[in-house]
């Protein structure tokens, strides 16, 4: 992948976003009510959680749901980025334009979700930003390096699940039940807005297997608790087997699914 | 050994499966449509073809193969001897395809911006390589606005002029003067005349037969999938030529 290519996608993406200024500085103005919203929540379930948040942190149900929302966006990113640049690319012509250039599909998949990245990257900095500024969210006890090996994690983990997602639409264009099935899921199962000590057994254990709970564990873990790597060896070794797995899995999918588009004559057409 | 020509094509078929979930459960998932049955031609370079026919008898669907945008069922396409199925990339480098579609543009973006994003994907400069094509194109005042600020006389300027911004000897057009005015499509096709007098080779998708007449070139009839090239009877005009090779039964290449 060349540089230069890939900054062209970077440029063009922060030159689309910074014409929309208000739209722009209005995501800091949505996390910001996003956090007010459950700030005051924490307040109405203070004291009632106790037994339930006690392995995070103070036990206090703000700083719990800050970083369940802040990763939940970030996973959005890594689900829907992929599939939503090759859909509008498909939508507007724009996949074709680039197409016939000398760039291979899988730069202009992979350059299109960087600046996506990055900035879901911003906003879930905003988040602990709004929240240790204005909510007396403490880093106090944050481990750095650990929370970044989650982050890095999280999007090895799930980026697979964009990739197939993608691959759908290049066939079928519309209708993709990965990203809504993982997503949904993820919301309720994996941990975002409550801990999965509330859930009845079953649920917990189908939620075992939702890559989402395990990268939620392990940077509250780190984020909340300070734990190092070791301590989250097994947050560590869950999502990198789905990362081994899923990642060449789901480039080889992709690959196929380039050469159907091709024969099906999808990648032209919405 | 002469030089080999600009753009051959041997014997091409495309077949599109038509798969959807109610097809499949029918168990008709072997149905399908032929858009191109056995289309060969050879195009020297400099020559111009024109591809005239009815909607849906193929038209787009070859030209989009020799954009490498699809994958040929069957035979297959060389650009100056190079295979487009297996050296796609510096095929790609010689072919200029001009969408005409306006919205495969960034409307938020200026035509700078937008030239500029598409030079890169290119390898090219665009401090280098826009200037003399906006020039040409006559679109060098035009560069600073956003896109969708332009009428869709100048946008199609755009589009050629992102064809050309790599300085590629063949142009693929699909349908150039569609949904221009009278002045602006006539403007088009003089600066394609131009083009055409450097020297460039193209293929040119019409329905409008004076565009034929004013750029001048070889003419060929797509019909149900099959590809003709026609010269005019004697006496035989445009028009005349094309109602009777679209009204005639056998589409068979003479």
């Amino acid at each position: 992948m060349r540089l230069h290519k890939v900054s062209a996608f970077v440029v063009r993406d922060l030159l689309w976003d910074l014409s929309y200024p208000l739209s722009f500085f209005w995501r800091g103005g949505s996390i910001f009510f996003n956090l007010i919203t459950f700030y005051f929540l924490g307040y109405l379930v203070a004291g009632s959680t106790a037994g339930h948040l006690s392995a995070y942190g103070g036990g206090e149900y703000f700083p719990f749901v800050l970083v369940g929302l802040a990763l939940a966006g970030f996973q959005g990113v890594a689900l829907t980025s992929i599939s939503f640049a090759i859909q509008h690319g498909m939508y507007t012509g724009t996949l074709e334009a680039m197409l016939v250039t000398p760039t291979s599909l899988s730069t202009i998949v992979f350059a299109s979700v960087l600046y996506q990245f990055v900035s879901a990257l911003l906003s879930l900095l905003l988040y602990v930003a709004f929240g240790a500024v204005l909510f007396d969210f403490s880093l106090a006890q944050t481990n750095l390096g650990s929370a970044l090996v989650m982050l890095a994690l999280t999007l090895l983990a799930h980026l697979p699940l964009g990739i197939f997602s993608a691959s759908f639409l290049l066939i079928f264009k519309r209708g993709d039940p990965i990203t809504s099935l993982v997503g949904s899921l993820s919301a309720l199962l994996a941990g975002v807005y409550f801990p999965l000590s509330v859930l009845p057994g079953w649920l917990q254990t189908v939620s075992f297997f939702l890559p989402f709970t395990h990268a939620l564990e392990g940077l509250r873990q780190a984020v909340l608790n300070g734990r190092g790597l070791l301590e989250l060896s097994t947050q560590v070794a869950v999502l990198g087997i789905f990362a081994a797995i899923l990642l060449p899995l789901s480039l080889a999918v992709f690959s196929y699914a380039i050469h159907q588009a091709k024969r099906l004559g999808t990648l032209s057409q919405f | 050994m002469g030089s080999p020509p600009a753009v051959a094509v041997h014997r091409l078929s495309k077949y599109f499966p038509l798969i959807n979930l109610r097809r499949l459960l029918a168990g008709r998932w072997r149905e399908g449509l032929w858009a191109l049955r056995e289309v060969s031609f050879e195009l020297p370079p400099g020559e111009v073809l024109f591809i005239l026919g009815p909607n849906g008898s193929g038209k787009t669907t070859l030209i989009k193969l020799i954009a490498t945008l699809l994958a040929p069922t069957d035979g297959r396409i060389l650009i100056h001897g190079q295979s487009a199925d297996r050296s796609p990339l510096p095929v790609k480098q010689r072919l200029g395809y001009i969408t005409c579609n306006e919205a495969s543009f960034y409307g938020r973006l200026s035509g700078w911006q937008n030239l500029a994003f598409f030079a890169r994907l290119h390898d090219l400069d665009p401090d280098a390589a826009i200037p003399p094509v906006a020039e040409a194109l006559r679109l060098t005042e035009y560069l600073e606005r956003r896109f969708f600020t332009y009428s869709t006389g100048i946008k199609r300027r755009f589009d050629i002029a992102r064809g050309l911004l790599h300085q590629p000897d063949i142009l693929l057009l699909d349908e150039p003067t569609t949904n221009l005015d009278p002045l602006s499509a006539t403007e088009l096709r003089r600066l394609l005349a131009e083009i055409r007098a450097q020297g460039k080779t193209m293929i040119i998708v019409t329905h409008r037969l004076e565009e034929v007449e004013k750029i001048g070139g070889r003419v060929g009839f797509m019909k149900d999938g099959r590809f003709r090239e026609v010269s005019p009877r004697a006496g035989e005009n445009l028009e005349e030529l094309y109602n009777r090779v679209v009204g005639e039964e056998d589409h068979a290449p003479s």
